[in-house]
């Protein structure tokens, strides 16, 4: 069994406050007897003391940091270590020096001084032919060498050989250290973008082939965005020989992993117009697929940053849709998909395939399928007059319309019915969970309306030029 | 100490029945005073009692589970308030209202207890301020209605009317519900 009484057991908790008080103001004159008392102003004068030492021991505390900051230093820096040796060295082959070749450093200061010294006077005495060596030894050591000089004695030229050895460690580190910070610099691709020209821009996440065709369409475009930033690892002098030579687009690079959410954030993705993700071949061998996950990993980060940012996704296996559509992509983009159709119409259709290649295909500026806004006039007039419109003023075919839908509300969908405590549970825990209450926007097509169909606006034309 | 008929006639349930059956209905009823935060009724139990509220305001909520940091949990969630107006709560309710508050001259809570002779309390009521209230048993009640069967048509019509309110309110909840469903699970 433990015998120590507990803490609680020393303390008496009958002692009031008002107690204690009372007690001190009894003794009161004792206090202030004792205090008067030599000893106790002894003992003041001791902290006083006591107070002066903190002071010196507060600066060699500052020494001893600084000390320590020197120590980290040499630890940590190669060049730094190498140097300090390489210094220690020098020092002491420049005294093995003097002392060896004497009597020739002190000719050559008497020769190269004429006839005043600073420490000798009349005459160089051993500091000036000291410093004399050491500025000897500096001079070969850089590899400079005037050559006035040189050792006689085996002694001497041995500790030359150390002095022109050393050199090269120094050249080198100091070589590889100014090397390693460019090419740090190149490739974290430290150059910040500057924010207030990005508003409504274009990012591509990911490199493949696709990328200068989609860059060239664009440019072409002159309604399009002219700002447009990549966000790949792929080697930036690729990047550079592709995106030169546009007559419009302002083209960026970010050389990081797009899939990261600061690295995003580095393209103003909450500014952006458009972002387009597409599978990344950066860095893969020919024969290896790029890797989709990436995709959807990036779209739900995108969308984490900004829930309207308008992702167009672009993927190569159709399984990956699925995820995509829970990621809330707005578009998703599977290119195989036309390939059936196209090789069915050559057999059922002759002509369609042919008729579509040169409607995709087409790249001459003003040509082919465009969408282009509708005169706000127009709106809430019939199909067959936009069409006649199109066609009178500009000689262009109307083929369908863009439809912008609103996205599903949750919130306008309950509206007012039921009770109020069960709808904004619904809405406080589908938001809790992450669930976005509201879809987004997307775009539908409408292809030739019947006649009497009405425009509001909503819808933009497409139209054949 | 009973309640006056004028006082019995303000709420809701008995607006329509003759000040004379007022009396009568009032004179089975005594007066009672409740304290903030004493409860009124507690959901989940059965009885066959309506309180009839005619000063101060209680709070009508229910447990739920929701949601927290530490995982599921249930939890009291007030759903309304309601109030008299004449006369008014004799205090300021001892904490703010989270949600709606109805106002009303006198209420009634507990009315289905009219109906069935074990129901079951579907939330749970305390008081907000100190709360003068009287209670209507069941049985008190059948025998009014035994000797004066006019008196049954109007109440029950009442309690009726916000049976099939609270049944319109339910379905569209159950619509509500089924839509955040399946709205959720296919983000």
């Amino acid at each position: 069994m433990n015998d120590n009484p507990s803490p609680e057991q020393f303390q008496d908790p009958d002692v009031s406050t008002t107690e204690l008080d009372e007690v001190i103001h009894a003794n009161k004159d004792l206090y202030d007897k004792l205090n008067k008392l030599p000893e106790i102003e002894a003992l003041e004068a001791i902290t006083l003391e006591d107070e002066e030492k903190e002071d010196d021991r507060e600066k060699s505390h500052l020494f001893l940091e600084a000390l320590n900051n020197l120590k980290d230093l040499y630890t940590e820096n190669d060049l730094v270590r190498y140097a300090a040796w390489a210094f220690v060295l020098i020092l002491v082959s420049t005294s093995a020096l003097t002392v060896t070749e004497y009597e020739m450093f002190k000719e050559s200061v008497t020769g190269d001084v004429g006839e005043t010294f600073v420490f000798g006077g009349d005459e160089p005495n051993w500091l000036d032919t000291y410093f004399h060596t050491f500025w000897w030894s500096i001079v070969t050591f850089t590899t400079v060498g005037y050559g006035d000089v040189s050792p006689e004695t085996h002694l001497g030229k041995f500790l030359t050989i150390i002095i022109m050895l050393l050199n090269f460690g120094v050249v080198t580190l100091l070589g590889g250290a100014v090397a390693s910070v460019l090419v740090a610099k190149r490739l974290t691709g430290d150059d910040t973008l500057d924010e207030s020209k990005f508003n409504g821009h274009l990012v591509i996440a990911g490199w493949n082939s696709y990328v200068p065709s989609i860059l060239k369409l664009i440019d072409a475009n002159k309604d399009a965005t002219d700002e447009v930033i990549l966000v790949n690892e792929t080697d930036r002098d690729i990047i550079q020989r592709v995106t030169t030579g546009y007559e419009r687009l302002d083209i960026h690079h970010i050389p990081e992993n797009f899939t990261h959410e600061s690295v995003l954030r580095k393209a103003f993705l909450e500014k952006a117009g458009a972002f387009m993700i597409l599978p990344d071949n950066s860095g893969l061998l020919p024969h290896e697929e790029p890797d989709e996950d990436k995709t959807v990993l990036t779209c739900l980060t995108a969308k984490s940053i900004s829930e309207s940012c308008n992702v167009i996704a672009h993927v190569l296996d159709s399984e990956t849709v699925s995820h995509l559509q829970r990621a809330n992509a707005n578009e998703i983009v599977i290119p195989d998909e036309h390939v059936p159709h196209l090789l069915a119409k050559h057999v059922t259709d002759p002509g369609v395939p042919q008729f579509f290649d040169d409607l995709i295909l087409q790249e001459e500026k003003d040509k082919g399928l465009q969408e282009v806004k509708i005169p706000r006039s127009l709106n809430g007039q019939s199909h067959n007059k936009i069409s006649a419109f199109y066609k009178f003023k500009y000689n262009w075919l109307l083929v369908g319309y863009a439809i912008r839908k609103a996205g599903f509300s949750l919130d306008d969908q309950m509206g007012e019915s039921g009770s109020p405590l069960i709808r904004s549970m619904i809405k406080e825990q589908l938001e809790g969970a992450g669930v976005n209450l509201t879809s987004d926007e997307h775009v539908v097509v409408e292809i030739n309306p019947p006649d009497n169909y009405t425009i509001d606006e909503k819808h933009s034309a497409l139209v054949l030029r | 100490m009973n309640p006056t008929p004028e006082q019995i006639q303000k709420i809701n349930h008995f607006s329509k029945v003759p000040m004379d059956m007022c009396k009568k209905i009032a004179s089975v009823v005594k007066i009672q005073e409740c304290q903030p935060k004493d409860a009124l009724l507690t959901e989940g139990d059965t009885g066959d009692t309506m309180v009839l509220v005619f000063q101060g305001q209680v709070e009508v909520s229910k447990n739920m589970m929701v949601k927290t940091a530490s995982g599921l949990t249930t939890s009291r969630k007030p759903i309304i308030r309601l109030e008299t107006t004449d006369p008014p709560p004799a205090s300021d309710p001892i904490t703010e209202p989270t949600v709606f508050v109805v106002e009303a001259p006198a209420f009634g809570i507990g009315e289905f207890s009219l109906v069935l002779d074990d129901a079951i309390r579907t939330a749970h009521v305390h008081a907000t301020t100190s709360v003068k209230y009287g209670i209507l048993t069941l049985e008190d009640f059948s025998n009014i209605v035994k000797e004066n069967p006019a008196i049954g048509g109007s109440v029950y019509f009442e309690v009726a009317k916000s049976a099939v309110q609270n049944l319109a309110t339910a379905s569209a909840d159950i619509s509500n519900l089924t839509q955040a469903f399946f709205f959720a699970l296919t983000r």
